[in-house]
């Protein structure tokens, strides 16, 4: 058993390199951190294990989700109500939806504050700093869909927020909710947003931050701390 | 500086006693994520084949009070169907023949021909359910008396429930 494990390990290491792959992507030299700053460094594959809790449960919860007025409310409640599991599942991606944002807004704080951005990083920063806003955005499309009081006055005060940009803030008002009004326009087009474009988006940005963090490696904890021998950066 | 890729020479020491710090934290990972990974993967599973264990809607409709419902003739009585269709509930107004035979038994037809599905309606002079379309003649029994029906005319379950008539209009596949 073990001889054929090894004999199909082989066959595939001949033919895709998945051995070199493997290497490169999860073998690779690491800073030597200890304590808390150590910690710090797990935040980037913190959010990226969220994100793939969110597509999964975002996909199932798709498979009952209506994105109109007269079934969207009653479709979430089917889904806690009579799904099994569907409460759960709702609640991690609706829990998992607020600790990504908070996940996010550390790890931009973690490279800030460690000065990781710099040379040769500064790809990786910006297309990070996009991703946040991207998060921010399936936070925002997101939180309309259950077409709950809450919701529908959250995406109110949301677009009325835009709408009061000088000059084009009535004009972005208008296009994110779909019209003048709020209502089916507006749920459809979020929908659309926060199932198609974004993750569309989100992960081409992926792609590159991840392909830039392996390229580059992962930088050291700053200087100063690491020849006090203190752990901590931020002091 | 990096945590090393290569072995120390402590380690292939430890590895002959059986349990190395590397196998160790690397059982430890697998384990956590294994878990974890289960847990996600059964609740996501389970939300997958929910549709597998629904509980089938039994739809039983409510007519009116049994007690009303005099011997003799036949009545048609007019009601409207709630359906559920996972979050969407259809109303659908149809309408079944009631017999009331006494003694707490009572019949719900169908209230379509067997022969082509035409609506009948009641004879009250000769107490003969009659279908106007092929001539097809039923007794008070739902029994052809003449005619091309095949069969006599088709039955809903009827039960009551605390003096409530109900009634479970199924079609010819079984399906409320």
């Amino acid at each position: 058993m073990k001889r054929r494990c090894r004999a199909v390990g082989e066959w595939l290491r001949r033919r895709t390199g998945c051995d070199r792959v493997w290497e490169t992507l999860f073998a690779r030299h690491i800073p030597e951190a200890e304590g808390p700053t150590a910690w710090l460094y797990t935040l980037g594959s913190a959010t990226l294990f969220i994100f793939v809790v969110q597509a999964v449960t975002g996909a199932l919860l798709a498979m009952n989700y209506v994105p109109s007025p007269d079934h969207a409310y009653d479709s979430v409640r089917f889904i806690n109500e009579k799904v099994l599991c569907g409460s759960f599942i709702h609640g991690l991606h609706h829990f998992g939806a607020s600790f990504m944002v908070v996940l996010v807004v550390l790890h931009m704080l973690r490279v800030y504050f460690m000065g990781a951005y710099k040379y040769p990083r500064e790809g990786t920063w910006m297309v990070g700093v996009v991703l946040l806003l991207v998060v921010i955005g399936f936070g925002f499309t997101g939180y309309l869909l259950p077409w709950d009081q809450k919701a529908y006055w959250a995406t109110m005060v949301g677009t009325n927020i835009a709408g009061q940009t000088p000059f084009v803030g009535p004009l972005v008002s208008k296009i994110l909710k779909g019209g003048g009004e709020m209502g089916a326009s507006t749920l459809t087009r979020f929908y659309a947003l926060h199932v198609l474009v974004l993750p569309a988006v989100v992960l081409l940005l992926i792609g590159i931050h991840l392909f830039l963090v392996v390229w580059h490696g992962i930088s050291e904890p700053p200087e100063r701390a690491r020849r006090r021998g203190e752990g901590n950066p931020l002091g | 500086m990096t945590t090393g890729l290569g072995r120390c020479p402590c380690e292939s020491e430890a590895e002959e006693q059986g349990v190395t710090r590397r196998g160790f934290l690397a059982g430890a990972a697998a384990l956590l994520a294994g878990t974890i990974a289960s847990v996600l993967g059964a609740a996501g599973l389970s939300y997958f084949v929910s549709p597998a264990f629904e509980k089938e809607d039994e739809n039983w409709i409510d007519v009116g009070r049994a007690s009303e419902l005099r011997t003799g003739a036949p009545v048609k009585v007019d009601y409207v169907a709630r359906k559920r269709d996972a979050w969407v509930v259809t109303e659908k107004r149809s309408s079944v023949w009631l017999s009331n035979l006494g003694g707490g038994r009572f019949i719900a037809f169908d209230p379509r021909c067997t022969h082509l599905g035409c609506p009948y309606r009641w004879d009250q002079g000769k107490q003969e359910f009659l279908c106007p379309c092929h001539a097809g003649v039923f007794d008070r029994e739902g029994k052809v008396l003449s005619g091309p029906p095949p069969r006599p005319l088709d039955r809903f379950p009827v039960k009551v429930v605390s003096g409530r008539l109900l009634i479970r209009p199924v079609d010819e596949k079984g399906a409320a």
